[in-house]
C-alpha cells in the first residue's frame, strides 16, 4: 500500500507540462508513474466496467496534509472513491489558500470550509455555495494557553496578547463580542500555527486546533489549558463540506458518492485510531515536518469532535439552528436554506 | 567567444592567485561566524533558545535528511522554470528596448512596477488566480524579470564606441551592429544580471509555496514545520535555501568568468535607474507625460487581460476597474478607504524608519571596513552570500528573536536592506581617486582625514543610490513582518482580508502597496538625480 498521494502525482504532471525536462528528469521521485496503473486496476476488479466511466472530482482541503484529513486518505488508499467511480484530486491547503476561493475560481467544486467564512461569502459576496455536510460536529478551534499562565475563559483574555490565524478572524471577533469582551482590550497579533511564541511566553494565548497543538507544547514540557470557541457562544461546525450550486445541479450524484466513500474512510479510521497514521508515514505524511506520534495524538483527539451518532458528516437540525443563531448574533445573516441535508439522506 | 577563451587561458597565473585568496578569507570568515554562532546558540543567549546552535541545526538536519530531496527538487524545479521563462521574456524585452527606444519607453512602467512590487503582496493574489504550481513559477518569473532586463539593456548599450564604427565603416547597418557588436558585448552584463536573478527566482518560488496549496517545496516544508516548534529545523530549511541560492549565484559568476572576458560587478547592474519620467532623448514635456501615462496604462492593461485570459471568477480576481470602484463608488468604499489609509499610516513611517536604520548601519559598517581594510576581504564574500538568504525563511526567526513590536519590523527592514546598501556604499568608498587621497596625505592627513574629506563626500551619491534600491525592499520587509508578526499595517490588512474573504481589499492592498513602493522609489530617485546634477556627477 505504498501509493504516493494524488497531490504528488498532480504536481508531477504539472511540472512535466511546465517543462521539467529543463532541469533534468525527476529521477529522485520514486516510481510515481507506475502507481496510477496499480490504482485503477484495483478498481476494475471491484466495480467491473464502471472504471471506464470514472468521473474526476477535485476537492480543496483546508490545510496542509495531516491527520485532520486522514479519512480522505484512507478512502483514496483503500479504493473507496474508485469503487464509487470517482477519481479524486485532493488539493492541499495553506495559509493563503482560502477554500471558498478555490470554489469561486473553479479549481474545485467541493471544499472543506469554515462555515462562518462560507456563509459570509454567501451573504456579502453573493457566492453560490451550499453546505451539504460537516466533518467536525464541534469545531476544534479554541483558545490555547499554558497552564502556568492559564486563560480559562474569554474574559481572561483582557489585557493579554492573543495570536489569531487570518482564517479565524471572524470567529474570534464573534467570541469576544458574545462574551462581552472589548476587542480593543485584547492585543491581537497574526498567527502562523507556530506554538514557539506561546511556549516562549512571547504571546499569552493562540487560536489553534485544540486537538493538535497541545501535543507539541507538551512535548516541550509545558502543560496546556484550552477552551473551545464552540463552548463560549460560538457553537459552529468546522470543515463543512461546501459545494457550488453549479456542482449541486449538474453533479449531485457525484457529491453523494463522495460523501458515501468519504464516510466509509472515516468509519474505517474510527475502528482504531492508531492503525492508519503510521501507514501514511511514507505517503501523505512524508516530509510534512510533523511526527507520526503527533498524527496519532491528533487522530485520537479529533474523534469525539468528528464521529457522530447519525454518521460522519451528518448535520442535526438542532446543530444547524445553533450555527445559524450564533452567526446571526454576530451579524452574519445565515439562513436554513444555506444548509442542504438531503444529500446525506441519500447515502 | 574565441577571443574570450584565449584571454582566460592567457591569464591562468592571475586567476590561480586571486581566487584561492578570496576563498581562504571567506572560509576564515565562515569559520569565525560558525564559532560565534555555536557559542551564542549553545548557551541559549538569544530569545531563550529560539536561536539554535549550529550543532543543533546540523543534528536536526541529519534527522530530517530524508525529507529534503523532494522539497528541494520541487522548489528548484519551480524556480528553474520560472527563471527560464522570466529570463527569456526579460532578455527579449531588453533587446527590443535597445532596438526600438519607443518600445523601451512604453514597457518602462512594467519594469518600474516589477522593480518596486513587494512580492508578498502578490502571493495571495496569485494563489487566488492560479492553481497548483503556477503561482510559484509566475512569482519566480516576476522576480527575475527586472534585474535581467536591466542587465540586458546595460550590456547592449554600453559597448566600446569604436566597435560600431568599425562595423559601419565596413558598410553595416544598425542590425549588423546588433549582430556583430552588441549581442556579444552584452553577455558579461547579462551574466551579472542572472547572478542576481537566480536567487530572486528562488525567493519568489519559496514565498509562493509559503502561501500553501502545494505538497512539496521548501516553503511548504517551512510552513508545515512551523507547528512543530523546532527552531533548529526552520534554520535548517533557511540555510539549505541559502546554500541553493548562493550556489546559483556562484554558478552564474563562474559562467560569467568562463564564457566572457570580464566579470561585471553585480552592483553595476543593480544601479541602473528605473525612472518613470526620465528620458534618454529630449522629448517635449507633453510627449513625456503622454508616454508615461501610456506605460502605466500598459501595466493596467496587462493586469486586466491576464485575468480575462485566465477566466478566473470576477468575484475572486479583480480587475483594475473593479479595484478602483471598490475604493471609490462601491458599497462601503468610504470604510474601505479609511481602513486602507489607516494601514498605510502604520506601514510607511516604519518602512522609512527601517530604511534609515538599514542605510545608517550599512554606512557605519562600510566606514569601519574602510579603516580596517583587511576585514573587507573576509566580509565581502559573506555579504554576498547573505544577500541570497531567502527572506521567507528568515522572518519567522527574526520574529522569535526580536518579538512583535515596531522593533521587529525595523529589524526585518535592516536585514533586507543592509547588505545590498553596504556593498554599494563600500564600493564608492573604495573607488575614490587615489590622487585625491594623496592630496590629503601630502598635507599630513591620516586615513581618517582621507575618509572625511574624500571618502564620505564620494559616498553620498552611493548612499542615495542605495536608498533608492533599498526602498522597495524596506517596504517588503515591513509588510512581511506585519503579515507574520506585528499585526499592524498593510501586511496585516492583507492577511486579515483573506480570512474575511474581502477580495476587493486583498487586491486593493496589493495595488496600493505597489503604488506606494513606486512613488517612494521615484521620489528617492528624483533626490538622487538632483544631487547628481548638483554635484556635477
Amino acid at each position: 500500500m505504498n501509493r504516493p498521494g494524488m497531490s504528488r502525482r498532480e504536481m508531477l504532471r504539472n511540472m512535466a507540462l511546465g517543462g521539467a525536462a529543463l532541469l533534468g528528469a525527476p529521477a529522485l521521485l520514486e516510481a510515481c508513474g507506475s502507481s496510477s496503473s496499480g490504482g485503477s486496476s484495483a478498481t476494475t476488479s471491484k466495480s467491473g466496467g464502471a472504471s471506464t466511466a470514472k468521473q474526476s472530482l477535485s476537492m480543496q482541503s483546508a490545510w496542509v496534509n495531516d491527520a485532520e484529513f486522514i479519512g480522505y486518505f484512507i478512502a483514496i488508499t483503500n479504493g473507496y472513491y474508485d469503487a464509487e467511480g470517482i477519481k479524486l484530486n485532493f488539493l492541499p491547503g495553506g495559509p493563503d489558500v482560502v477554500p471558498e476561493s478555490s470554489l469561486l475560481s473553479k479549481k474545485a467544486p467541493l471544499a472543506l470550509t469554515s462555515p462562518d467564512t462560507t456563509i459570509k461569502a454567501i451573504t456579502s459576496e453573493g457566492a453560490p455555495f451550499v453546505i451539504v455536510g460537516t466533518q467536525f460536529q464541534k469545531s476544534p478551534i479554541g483558545v490555547v494557553s499554558l497552564a502556568k499562565k492559564p486563560i480559562h475563559e474569554p474574559k481572561d483574555l483582557i489585557g493579554k496578547t492573543l495570536a489569531v490565524p487570518a482564517a479565524n478572524t471572524l470567529g474570534v471577533n464573534a467570541m469576544l463580542k458574545l462574551n462581552g469582551v472589548d476587542k480593543s482590550k485584547v492585543k491581537i497579533v497574526p498567527y502562523e500555527f507556530d506554538p514557539t511564541p506561546l511556549i516562549k511566553g512571547d504571546i499569552d494565548a493562540s487560536i489553534d486546533f485544540t486537538d493538535d497543538v497541545p501535543f507539541t507544547i507538551e512535548q516541550k514540557g509545558e502543560k496546556v489549558v484550552s477552551f473551545l470557541l464552540y463552548d463560549y457562544g460560538y457553537p459552529l461546525f468546522n470543515d463543512t463540506v461546501t459545494v457550488t450550486k453549479d456542482a449541486l445541479k449538474s453533479n449531485r450524484d457525484l457529491i453523494v458518492k463522495w460523501l458515501r466513500a468519504s464516510r466509509k474512510g472515516w468509519n474505517e479510521n474510527y475502528k482504531d485510531t492508531t492503525v492508519y497514521p503510521p501507514k501514511f508515514a511514507n505517503t501523505y505524511f512524508k516530509g510534512t515536518g510533523r511526527t507520526i506520534a503527533n498524527e496519532l495524538f491528533f487522530n485520537n483527539a479529533a474523534k469525539p469532535l468528528i464521529d457522530a451518532p447519525a454518521g460522519v458528516f451528518s448535520m442535526s437540525e438542532e446543530a444547524i439552528q445553533a450555527n445559524i443563531k450564533a452567526l446571526v448574533d454576530t451579524g452574519i445573516k445565515a439562513t436554513r436554506a444555506m444548509f442542504d441535508t438531503t444529500l446525506l439522506a441519500e447515502i | 567567444m574565441t577571443v574570450a577563451l584565449e584571454t582566460v587561458h592567457g591569464a591562468p597565473a592571475h586567476r590561480r592567485r586571486r581566487i584561492p585568496a578570496n576563498v581562504r578569507s571567506m572560509l576564515m570568515a565562515l569559520a569565525g561566524t560558525a564559532v560565534v554562532w555555536q557559542i551564542v546558540g549553545g548557551l541559549k543567549l538569544v530569545a531563550d533558545g529560539a536561536f539554535p546552535s549550529l550543532s543543533g541545526i546540523a543534528t536536526q538536519f541529519w534527522r530530517d535528511r530524508a525529507d529534503y530531496p523532494q522539497h528541494v527538487l520541487a522548489t528548484v524545479q519551480a524556480a528553474g522554470i520560472g527563471f527560464v521563462i522570466g529570463v527569456t521574456i526579460a532578455v527579449l524585452a531588453g533587446y527590443a528596448s535597445v532596438a526600438w527606444p519607443l518600445f523601451e519607453r512604453l514597457i518602462r512602467g512594467v519594469g518600474v512596477t516589477l522593480f518596486a512590487v513587494p512580492l508578498i503582496a502578490l502571493v495571495p493574489v496569485l494563489i487566488l488566480a492560479l492553481d497548483g504550481t503556477k503561482p510559484r513559477i509566475v512569482l519566480a518569473a516576476l522576480a527575475v524579470y527586472y534585474p535581467t532586463m536591466v542587465a540586458t539593456v546595460v550590456g547592449l548599450r554600453d559597448v566600446d564606441a569604436r566597435l560600431p564604427d568599425v562595423v559601419r565603416a565596413c558598410g553595416g547597418n544598425d542590425a549588423s551592429v546588433m549582430r556583430w557588436v552588441r549581442l556579444r558585448s552584452s553577455l558579461p552584463s547579462i551574466m551579472a544580471g542572472l547572478r542576481i536573478a537566480a536567487p530572486a527566482a528562488l525567493l519568489g518560488a519559496i514565498l509562493a509555496e509559503f502561501g500553501g496549496g502545494v505538497r512539496w517545496g521548501l516553503g511548504s516544508y517551512l510552513l508545515a514545520s512551523l507547528g512543530s516548534a523546532r527552531p533548529e529545523r526552520l534554520w535548517g530549511i533557511g540555510l539549505v535555501a541559502t546554500v541553493i541560492a548562493a550556489s546559483a549565484y556562484g554558478l552564474f559568476s563562474l559562467l560569467g568568468t568562463r564564457f566572457t572576458r570580464t566579470n561585471v560587478s553585480a552592483t553595476v547592474v543593480a544601479q541602473a535607474t528605473p525612472a518613470l519620467l526620465g528620458d534618454a532623448r529630449r522629448r517635449p514635456l507633453q510627449q513625456r507625460v503622454l508616454l508615461s501615462l501610456t506605460s502605466i496604462g500598459i501595466v493596467l492593461a496587462l493586469w486586466a487581460t491576464t485575468l480575462r485570459l485566465l477566466g478566473t471568477s470576477p468575484i475572486v480576481a479583480r480587475s483594475p476597474l473593479s479595484v478602483f470602484r471598490y475604493l471609490t463608488t462601491g458599497d462601503g468604499a468610504a470604510a474601505a478607504r479609511h481602513t486602507l489609509l489607516a494601514a498605510l499610516r502604520q506601514t510607511v513611517p516604519v518602512a522609512l524608519l527601517g530604511l534609515a536604520a538599514g542605510l545608517i548601519a550599512a554606512l557605519l559598517f562600510a566606514v569601519l571596513l574602510q579603516l580596517r581594510r583587511e576585514l573587507a576581504h573576509a566580509v565581502l564574500p559573506l555579504a554576498l552570500v547573505t544577500q541570497t538568504m531567502p527572506l521567507a525563511a528568515l522572518t519567522p526567526i527574526i520574529v522569535l528573536v526580536f518579538g512583535r513590536g515596531i522593533f521587529a519590523s525595523v529589524m526585518v527592514c535592516v536585514a533586507v536592506t543592509f547588505f545590498p546598501s553596504f556593498v554599494i556604499i563600500a564600493q564608492a568608498l573604495t573607488n575614490t581617486s587615489p590622487s585625491a587621497g594623496d592630496v590629503v596625505r601630502s598635507y599630513g592627513g591620516q586615513e581618517v582625514a582621507i575618509l572625511r574629506f574624500v571618502g564620505l563626500p564620494a559616498a553620498i551619491p552611493a548612499l542615495l543610490t542605495a536608498a533608492r534600491l533599498a526602498t522597495p525592499r524596506a517596504l517588503l520587509g515591513v509588510m512581511i513582518a506585519e503579515y507574520l508578526a506585528t499585526g499592524r499595517g498593510l501586511g496585516f490588512l492583507l492577511s486579515q482580508s483573506r480570512g474575511l474573504l474581502d477580495y476587493g481589499m486583498i487586491w486593493s492592498v496589493a495595488a496600493v502597496s505597489v503604488l506606494v513602493a513606486i512613488v517612494l522609489t521615484q521620489l528617492v530617485g528624483l533626490l538622487e538625480r538632483r544631487f547628481q546634477s548638483y554635484a556635477g556627477a
